[in-house]
């Protein structure tokens, strides 16, 4: 995160983390289709090549809230092949936020596994914690066969602590639930640590209500933060921590 | 000119890319250039400190007039000043009239949703004006109105609707030019940033490999060490067993009968072979070392591959092999250890005899060659890598070989081809790892072939020193 006083102005740095071509790319189209003229800036994609991301993808939405702060957010995605290391571990320096975006076919287990754990190491070489980390699971393609099941996603969710999100990315299915659930835990957290709200006489709730506004969504947020499978939204707010 | 590299986070999350860095000056002033030719319009573009990047279009021939006059000319520059401070609203554009009646228009350049500079376009003159303003005749009574009015009969006019369509036009392509090096920017620096991180990459990994081989150097010392003391510590008391025995078989402790001298006769021939391991051990430990002396002398060969047929002929009899000696005997002699080449030879025909069946034959062969020096590989070839005279030492057996894929390996210390427990044949592997020591120490090489029909083929090159080379 970076805050310029003068200008009133918070950038934010939300990165979406997985495994070769399991659709972080896809999310941020569908979030550019569906984002307001206003509070999106052009999707910038670096060298693509066979359709696969060899740096990153950039989408920048900007808000301005009630009380005049404008909050830029920035939303990147890694390259998911295994030779991309380095520009993972790039990419993912200063993240305040990460998606976590998992490819739902049962035969994409490992991969999946194995980019999480390179996910934790690549923010351990940043001095980063996995568990302070503000993050959120999407389990994407859930329209194509031999994925795993909807119940089984739910038990373990369940047991977890990131909440899980089920969707189909090139139809806009469930992106924008992920993206309002990340950017919340986000905000809490960076809002836990640097007492933003108040400082900035900010109002959160409104704030994304007014994002997912801009997103296109016409439900409420109590509704839109529900669309996730188990996990806990709001185990990172100060409020919500046990007194 | 060096412009200073901003990081990513900079580029993406902090204070921007700065115009400088998205656009060659130059391609601006063409695009300026080419906006000034098509419309008849001036245009000024200035990055967001307010310095002027690229500018194009005269003011024309009215101006020049006007500016020709003193306080006409104190107007002039006021309203540019005025212009100059003129800051585009949310709407990103602005407006003024200058002085002459002239307009200007300010639109904000922005990428990444940050304002990177400023394109001021104008003057320009609307077709409703006709004349200057009675505000400028009266600051400045000594205006011409006949030329002045001329001047302006010859200005192209522009519709200030159409003025503000070509404006935002120039403003959408340049816009446009901006992403597609703020795309550049990042890729380059992304190129450059990944490149630096896999360098530190490769840096930590080179560090761990170096100091995991310094450990092993020094484990590999240790061993050696080890392989000494042990060496020497065996050899002693070994000695006086073997002595005793000796003593015990002389009957120097009293007649034995038949058995008795059976008994003692076994534990002397297995001492001796104890000590034989325990010598080779020393001696592979000596040459890993480069503690192992060698007294080099002039050698010849033919007398030596004789005796080394003559010490062991008892042992081919016994087998029942054939031993042959085919010795090339204008030969010129060797520089190296005596001692040593022999007991290469005496190594080889030994394995040779272990692994020949009953009934086969072994051969030792001698004969003049030539070499590659192995010097001239890493530069100097044409100078250093000339063949050299050399003299090849052969030892061909007819026993069941060694695959090809094993004929590296054998070399190394400890190595059997069939290393199971029940393997047919004795030995500890250390034989053939001394002889290749040995060769190596003559700076000779040593390798296997297949020997025809059936076998193998131990073949060793030892150059012959440029002082013995026969005339």
């Amino acid at each position: 995160m970076q805050i310029d006083f003068v200008n009133r102005e918070l950038t934010i740095k939300l990165v979406y983390y997985g495994p070769a071509l399991s659709g972080k790319t896809s999310n941020l189209q569908a979030l550019h289709r569906v984002a307001d003229a206003s509070a999106s800036g052009r999707l910038m994609t670096l060298e693509t090549k066979d359709d696969r991301t060899l740096f990153f993808d950039l989408l920048p939405l900007t808000f301005r809230s009630q009380g005049g702060l404008a909050v830029r957010i920035k939303v990147f995605t890694v390259p998911g092949q295994v030779i991309h290391a380095s520009t993972r571990r790039l990419v993912v320096q200063g993240a305040d936020g990460v998606a976590f975006i998992a490819d739902s076919r049962v035969s994409e287990t490992e991969n999946n596994a194995e980019s999480f754990m390179d996910l934790k190491e690549n923010l351990k070489q940043h001095g980063m914690v996995l568990k302070q980390m503000p993050l959120v699971i999407q389990f994407n393609k859930r329209d194509l066969p031999e994925v795993r099941s909807d119940q089984e996603i739910a038990e373990l969710a369940g047991q977890g602590r990131e909440p899980v999100y089920l969707a189909v990315a090139p139809r806009g299915q469930g992106v924008v639930e992920c993206f309002v659930g990340l950017l919340h835990l986000t905000w809490s957290a960076l809002d836990a640590e640097h007492d933003l709200n108040r400082k900035f006489g900010f109002d959160s709730n409104a704030f994304l209500a007014q994002v997912a506004g801009k997103l296109g969504e016409k439900r409420g947020l109590p509704e839109l933060l529900r669309a996730s499978v188990g996990g806990a939204l709001e185990v990172l707010r100060p409020e919500a921590a046990p007194a | 000119m060096s412009m200073p590299v901003s990081s990513l986070d900079e580029l993406t999350l902090g204070k921007g890319a700065r115009l400088d860095e998205l656009v060659d000056r130059e391609a601006l002033t063409e695009l300026a250039r080419n906006f000034a030719d098509l419309h008849g319009v001036g245009i000024r573009v200035f990055d967001v400190h307010g310095r002027l990047a690229a500018e194009a279009g005269r003011e024309g021939p009215l101006y020049d007039y006007l500016r020709g006059l003193r306080a006409a000319r104190h107007e002039l520059e006021r309203a540019t000043q005025l212009i100059k401070s003129l800051d585009p609203d949310s709407s990103g554009e602005a407006e003024a009239e200058c002085a002459t009646g002239g307009r200007f228009a300010v639109f904000a350049v922005e990428n990444d949703g940050r304002r990177v500079g400023r394109v001021v376009m104008g003057p320009y003159f609307t077709p409703e004006l006709t004349a200057l303003p009675p505000a400028l005749h009266q600051a400045e009574p000594e205006i011409d109105r006949a030329k002045v009015a001329e001047l302006l009969g010859a200005v192209k006019r522009l519709d200030r609707h159409d003025a503000m369509r070509f404006g935002r036009y120039f403003v959408k392509t340049l816009d446009l030019i901006l992403f597609s090096g703020y795309r550049a920017l990042l890729t380059s620096n992304m190129h450059l940033a990944s490149v630096r991180e896999s360098y530190r990459d490769l840096e930590d990994k080179n560090a761990k490999l170096q100091i995991a081989y310094d450990r092993l150097k020094e484990l590999d010392r240790l061993k050696s060490n080890f392989l000494a003391t042990v060496s020497h510590e065996l050899r002693t008391p070994l000695t006086s067993i073997i002595g005793y025995s000796e003593m015990l078989a002389e009957g120097i402790a009293g007649e034995m009968n038949e058995e008795q001298r059976d008994f003692v006769q076994t534990i002397r021939e297995k001492g001796e072979q104890l000590l034989q391991l325990i010598k080779g051990l020393l001696d592979l430990s000596k040459l890993e070392s480069g503690t192992m002396s060698m007294r080099k002398q002039a050698v010849q060969v033919p007398p030596l591959l004789e005796d080394v047929i003559e010490t062991m002929t008892p042992s081919a009899k016994k087998k029942g092999i054939t031993l042959g000696l085919e010795v090339d005997h204008d030969m010129c002699e060797l520089y190296g250890d005596l001692e040593r080449l022999r007991q290469v030879l005496l190594n080889l025909v030994e394995n040779a005899l272990k692994f020949t069946p009953t009934g086969g034959c072994v051969s030792l062969g001698g004969r003049m060659t030539t070499m590659e020096s192995k010097t001239g590989a890493d530069g100097g070839l044409v100078l250093l890598g000339a063949r050299r005279p050399a003299i090849e030492l052969t030892v061909a057996d007819s026993g069941i070989g060694i695959p090809p894929a094993e004929r590296e390996r054998v070399f190394d210390a400890f190595y059997q081809v069939d290393s199971s427990s029940t393997r047919e044949q004795g030995g500890t592997g250390l034989g053939l790892s001394i002889v290749k020591r040995l060769v190596d120490s003559h700076d000779g090489t040593v390798r296997i072939e297949d020997n025809q029909p059936r076998g193998t083929l131990f073949v060793i090159t030892l150059p012959v020193k440029r002082a013995s080379i026969a005339p």
